[in-house]
């Protein structure tokens, strides 16, 4: 596995946990049900993005498959 | 019919799945149409679910239920089933004059430009305080209260500007130079300090 395949799948598995909190907090009408929405489930989606986002511009590229 | 919060469970699912396709196969990136679908399914829907998420938290945030979860809040929401009709909130939540599912909200934000971000600002302090604060009763307000929530509704209605008694002072209610809670007039509110002492309206189960 390279270098790129293995940040995007640590970029998949934050998304993937972040999406999962995100769907929990939508179970309960609930200030803390925001909180877990805004602070868990968004800072795991924000970090899982800059994962993939960073892995852009600091992974060289391999030639691409057509 | 689906409403918002089970679209938002469609889009969530989806987005699960192709996400932990990517994951789970991260070689399907190295063509151009695997790197147009990670773009897509790591970052593009990943910011539309937070998004549509963030606005339907904002709504349920409006929601009666959602104030009264608070402790603190309880009696303010026990005042509004108070059997008595002088007492303003209750008269409006009881007889359905303000949404009973956003009644809280209905009275209590601004109507003004940008009142309703001021109001859910206010709510993050309101459970900045809940959680990590010290909230103590009584409770007050920020700002004395405006008349301009109340004829938010009743400006206009014809009962209200031609009534005998608030017709020759609409002015003075219009600019707030007379207040409707305060000046003797309406000033029977939550009174939570009273609780006790009344009697309180069941409503009939459907």
């Amino acid at each position: 596995m390279t270098q790129m395949e293995r940040r995007l799948r640590v970029s998949g598995i934050l998304i993937t946990l972040g999406l999962l909190v995100e769907a929990l907090s939508f179970i309960r009408v609930h200030p803390l049900a925001f909180l877990g929405f805004m602070f868990i489930g968004g800072g795991l989606l924000a970090i899982g993005i800059a994962v993939y986002l960073y892995s852009l511009v600091s992974v060289p590229s391999p030639p691409e498959v057509t | 019919m689906l409403g918002p919060t089970g679209l938002l469970y469609i889009l969530i699912g989806i987005t699960i799945v192709l996400v932990a396709t990517v994951a789970l196969r991260p070689s399907l990136t190295a063509t151009r149409g695997g790197k147009q679908l990670a773009f897509l399914v790591l970052f593009l829907m990943p910011l539309a679910v937070a998004s549509l998420g963030a606005e339907e938290h904002m709504e349920r945030s409006k929601q009666t239920d959602f104030c009264l979860s608070c402790h603190i809040m309880e009696p303010y929401g026990r005042s509004l089933h108070i059997d008595d009709r002088m007492y303003v909130p209750a008269a409006h939540f009881q007889n359905a004059r303000v949404p009973r599912d956003e009644a809280c909200y209905t009275c209590h934000t601004d109507y003004v430009m940008y009142g309703g971000i001021r109001a859910k600002l206010r709510g993050l302090r309101h459970v900045y305080m809940q959680y990590v604060g010290h909230a103590a009763p009584p409770l007050h307000l920020y700002n004395p209260y405006n008349n301009r929530e109340c004829l938010h509704c009743h400006e206009g209605a014809r009962s209200f500007e031609e009534g005998a008694v608030h017709g020759p002072l609409m002015e003075s209610i219009k600019w707030n130079e007379l207040s409707c809670l305060t000046s003797g007039c309406h000033d029977k509110v939550h009174d939570v300090a009273h609780l006790s002492e009344l009697k309180f309206w069941e409503p009939k189960q459907r």
